[in-house]
């Protein structure tokens, strides 16, 4: 049971959790399971990360919550993106991209060189 | 939007606090279950699943915490938790408490105190309604050649007061005051009284109607045709007149002319300066009051004080450039002068010149006074340090468990703060009781001749914000370096080990630092007033070079009385030579200005085929002051006959004088231009030179300095008698002899030696207020110094026994704890001498010769400073010494 395979860069977590609540409403544990799902089991996102990102999210107004119902009638507090938030997604996807494609082209420059 | 609805929440969240951890708790607590949930669907049994679903979550404290610092129920929630909490903790150690807010007491209550009397001088609005629209108005000069000042540079004459009150748009009305005069008030018991001559509007542009009477009309103030008329102030009414509301419209005699008296000023008004003032005269009445120099009519004659009251909704600035207008205005018809205005808030030293001393004054009292709470916050430092590091497993515990840096920080200031607070409190709430009393005392002790000073020193609401701003910031000063520390702490550690928290190191040497500090700060005070002291001591004993014992001075003002030259020659001689014959009198004579009486008579001096001017102190003598105050002529001769009467002029210089200006030449028969009066520029020759004395400073002989002889027809001259039956018995004949020569004259009588008595009080006062400062500053600091070695005796006790136990004996054992305590001291002294060599310079006027870099002074305050240091830190290390070592090893 790797607990933390890969030390997420600063800010990749908030990538994450905004890219994920882009598509619907949801509670801190169904966006741990989702990030966990669609990684293939690779990033496990910690809760003691977890919680204070999204209340730091939250304060920054990326975010927003409210209490509602899940599927099985639970009380719980689902995430949802802003319009600001809709926004941040957009420039720091872009910059991930960014940032990706410069390390890809680094790790192949030097694997073909020297 | 979004912020506001954060702003919202925000507030909410400070009355909802419950609501919000509910919050939490209820999403950690679905997080959990779903957890258990997926951990029983692989097949664990429930209650491992929900045991392992815990585990998996962590430190469920920590993020609650944190959740907590982020959703905002925030700093300020946390702040009434944290004020609770310090309280409690607070009132636990109740020793540590009530030392802690006694040492702030002290050093924020003199401070207060200290500038409760600084505003009430120079930073309280004038007492008048609306205070805060009055401006007073100086105006300074660029390239004048000819101006006449009577007060100070910075005043107006009366036709540039006149263009401005008429001519300004910005204010509703501007007045103006000359500096107050004395005058005498006649009647059956003639006496002196401080009267300021002040234009018709003056209590309109105040807003201060007179309390009984209708004050000044427009035709009181029609110049030569007016009927002379005067308002009292409410004190002289009670004591002229008895209270009686019938004052107004009879007369008063002031300098022997009648006044009408038209009015009283309302309760606790003496004018707008700080001296206060009891006869409120028209501006226009000055010619006749103080005959012989007209400053109403004079042109390019600096004499009054102009106080405006802005329009609403206009500004200072504004109002100093509508006044420019004007001031460019009277430019013009004086080329080559270019005129500033100053405008300031109307306050009741607001006369440039007079902020200047004021400001410079008060940054070295207020200085002294910092330094003594600095000393006090430095201990206090150290109490809250020594806590906070036996505080340190709490500390640990509560960072382990998630507590951040910052919210731990924020807990401990909490508690400096309030403890600062409460020492802010109870020192100014002490202070503002006891200043006023001290303020009296003070006061009164100053020599009679400085006149009665209106302080309302009564505390405002700057006084206030000054006592919070001090508390706040001593509570950061000594609460912040403590709690950086603290929160700190090597967690591994200090859980683990009983004692010690972590970086021993940096705390020894935070708390040496703290120590340093305070050595250094009571060194600058202790030098001080070491230097002081001697100062003092220097002053009872100084020689002046001139002989005061056993002279009577007899002063009288002819010019206010309205004398002519005539009957001034008449009642002067008279007068001279009856105390003459007295049975016992040596000699009499006449003189200007007293040696060494406060202030100085200067005038321009050119050397024959030079342009440049000198400038040059100068007295009038007679021809027998010098044999009778025992200066001795120590080349040519005194005055002659005819050279009082003027033909041919001539000088007597003193020996440093004849130094400077004729090197290697005989001053005697040199000539020079003196400038007596703005047109006279007089051709001198120099008859004798005087032995140089101290004359206008105690211990200080002017480099420059002149006689010129004067005779009886001259005014403004005191009378020396030397001699006679006992100075009390002198002064009563003297005093008969003058009432029979004029009943309505006002004489004063005093010791030469009084002279000397002003700059004793001032050295007196200096000394008492610096040796008060200091003491205090080093009793704090030896309990500082006795607090911190304790504290490290305490630490150390096992090593002590071991070392003991081992052999090595009390001596050397208490010689090493010692040694050891004296490493911050040192280092506290050499800095502390090293700024006091820096600083003492400004004390000079008050040293009395003694120089500013005193080696007694300076040697024997570090020595005495080092023995209080030696023993504080000597009492914790016997006693330590008294315990058994076996026994505390074996308790270890």
């Amino acid at each position: 049971m790797a607990m933390k395979e890969i030390d997420l860069l600063q800010g990749t977590l908030d990538l994450l959790i905004l890219k994920t609540v882009s598509s619907e409403p949801m509670h801190g544990y169904r966006i741990a399971a989702k990030i966990q799902e669609l990684s293939d089991e690779v990033l496990r996102i910690e809760e003691g990360s977890l919680y204070p990102a999204l209340y730091r999210l939250e304060q920054k107004g990326v975010i927003q919550s409210e209490w509602g119902m899940t599927d099985n009638n639970r009380k719980a507090n689902f995430y949802r993106l802003t319009r600001k938030g809709r926004t941040e997604l957009e420039s720091e996807t872009e910059s991930w991209e960014r940032l990706s494609r410069a390390v890809r082209r680094v790790l192949r420059a030097i694997e073909q060189g020297a | 939007m979004e912020f506001i609805k954060l702003a919202c929440r925000r507030v909410k969240a400070l009355f909802t606090r419950n609501a919000i951890e509910r919050d939490i708790d209820d999403e950690m607590r679905l997080h959990m279950d779903l957890l258990a949930e997926e951990f029983q669907r692989s097949g664990m049994p429930l209650d491992q699943a929900k045991h392992a679903a815990r585990r998996r979550f962590g430190n469920l404290s920590a993020i609650k915490e944190n959740a907590r610092d982020i959703r905002g129920a925030g700093i300020a929630g946390d702040l009434l938790q944290d004020v609770r909490y310090a309280l409690r903790s607070l009132r636990h150690s109740a020793s540590f408490t009530t030392a802690a807010v006694l040492t702030i007491a002290l050093g924020i209550g003199i401070n207060t105190g200290i500038f409760s009397i600084l505003n009430s001088i120079a930073l309280r609005s004038l007492p008048a309604p609306a205070a805060s629209q009055l401006v007073s108005i100086y105006q300074n000069f660029r390239g004048v050649s000819k101006r006449s000042v009577h007060g100070a540079g910075s005043l107006f004459s009366t036709s540039e007061y006149e263009s401005y009150r008429d001519r300004t748009q910005s204010l509703t009305g501007v007045m103006s005051y000359s500096m107050p005069s004395d005058v005498t008030l006649g009647g059956d018991m003639p006496r002196q009284t401080a009267a300021v001559f002040v234009s018709c509007n003056y209590f309109d542009v105040l807003q201060l109607k007179p309390t009984l009477g209708l004050g000044f009309t427009r035709a009181n103030c029609n110049g030569a045709n007016a009927t002379p008329v005067v308002v009292l102030s409410r004190d002289l009414w009670k004591d002229q007149f008895g209270a009686d509301p019938n004052a107004i419209g009879k007369n008063i005699l002031l300098n022997r002319k009648s006044f009408t008296v038209v009015g009283v000023a309302s309760e606790g008004f003496y004018g707008t300066e700080i001296f206060k003032s009891s006869l409120f005269l028209p501006i226009s009445t000055q010619p006749d009051v103080l005959p012989g120099l007209d400053m109403y009519h004079a042109e390019r004659l600096s004499w009054l004080t102009m106080i405006g009251r802005r329009k609403d909704g206009v500004s200072v600035d504004q109002v100093r450039a509508d006044l420019r207008i004007i001031s460019r205005q009277i430019d013009q018809l004086e080329p080559g002068r270019t005129t500033d205005i100053i405008t300031t808030r109307a306050t009741s030293v607001a006369l440039p010149e007079g902020r200047q001393i004021l400001f410079s004054l008060s940054t070295v009292v207020l200085a002294a006074f910092g330094l003594v709470l600095l000393i006090a916050s430095a201990n206090v430092a150290n109490l809250v340090l020594a806590r906070a590091m036996g505080r340190s497993k709490e500390i640990a515990v509560r960072l382990s468990l998630g507590a951040t840096r910052a919210r731990l920080i924020q807990q401990l200031l909490t508690e400096s703060i309030l403890i600062a607070l409460a020492g802010g409190v109870l020192g100014s709430a002490l202070a503002l009781w006891s200043f006023r009393g001290l303020l009296t005392v003070v006061l009164s002790s100053l020599p009679g001749d400085v006149p009665p000073v209106a302080i309302d020193s009564s505390p405002d609401l700057r006084v206030l914000l000054f006592a919070v701003a001090v508390t706040v910031a001593a509570g950061i000063f000594f609460g912040l370096a403590p709690a950086l520390h603290a929160s700190k702490a090597d967690l591994q550690s200090t859980l683990k080990q009983d004692s010690g928290g972590g970086g021993r190191r940096t705390v020894g040497l935070l708390r040496g630092g703290l120590v340093g500090l305070q050595v250094a700060v009571c060194m600058v005070l202790m030098i001080a007033a070491g230097l002081l002291l001697r100062g003092l001591y220097a002053a009872q004993t100084v020689d002046p070079g001139f002989s005061y014992q056993n002279v009577a001075v007899v002063s009288f003002d002819l010019t206010s009385a309205g004398y002519t030259d005539d009957k001034a020659d008449l009642f002067q001689r008279e007068l001279m030579d009856r105390a003459k014959a007295l049975p016992g009198v040596d000699s009499v004579a006449q003189v200007g200005r007293t040696p060494l009486s406060p202030g100085r008579s200067g005038t321009m001096f050119r050397l024959p085929g030079e342009e440049r001017m000198h400038p040059v102190d100068f007295n009038s003598v007679s021809p027998e002051y010098f044999s009778l105050v025992r200066i001795p002529i120590v080349r040519g001769r005194t005055f002659v006959e005819e050279e009082l009467r003027g033909q041919p002029r001539a000088v007597i210089v003193t020996e440093a004088t004849a130094r400077r200006y004729w090197v290697g030449r005989d001053p005697i028969g040199q000539t020079l231009t003196m400038g007596l009066g703005p047109k006279h520029e007089t051709p001198m020759e120099v008859v004798g030179v005087a032995k140089d004395t101290q004359i206008t400073q105690i211990a200080d002989i002017p480099s420059s300095y002149m006689y010129v002889p004067t005779n009886t027809r001259a005014m403004g001259l005191n009378v020396l008698v030397r001699g006679g039956a006992g100075f009390l018995k002198t002064a009563s004949v003297l005093r008969t002899i003058a009432h029979d020569l004029d009943p309505g004259l006002v004489v004063r009588i005093n010791r030469l030696e009084d002279n000397l008595e002003f700059w004793r009080t001032m050295s007196r006062l200096a000394t008492s207020l610096s040796a008060g400062l200091c003491a205090l500053a080093l009793a704090i600091a030896a309990i500082g110094v006795y607090g911190v070695v304790s504290y490290v005796v305490s630490r150390r006790l096992r090593e002590m026994s071991i070392r003991i136990v081992l052999g090595a004996t009390n001596q050397a054992v208490r010689k090493m704890i010692v040694k050891q305590a004296m490493r911050p001291v040192a280092v506290g002294v050499f800095v502390g001498i090293a700024c006091a060599a820096a600083v003492s310079r400004i004390l000079e006027v008050v040293l009395f010769g003694i120089s500013a870099f005193d080696p007694l002074a300076f040697l024997a305050a570090p020595l005495l400073l080092l023995a209080i240091a030696v023993a504080a830190s000597l009492v914790p290390a016997r006693r330590a010494l008294r315990a058994d070592p076996l026994a505390i090893l074996r308790y270890e």
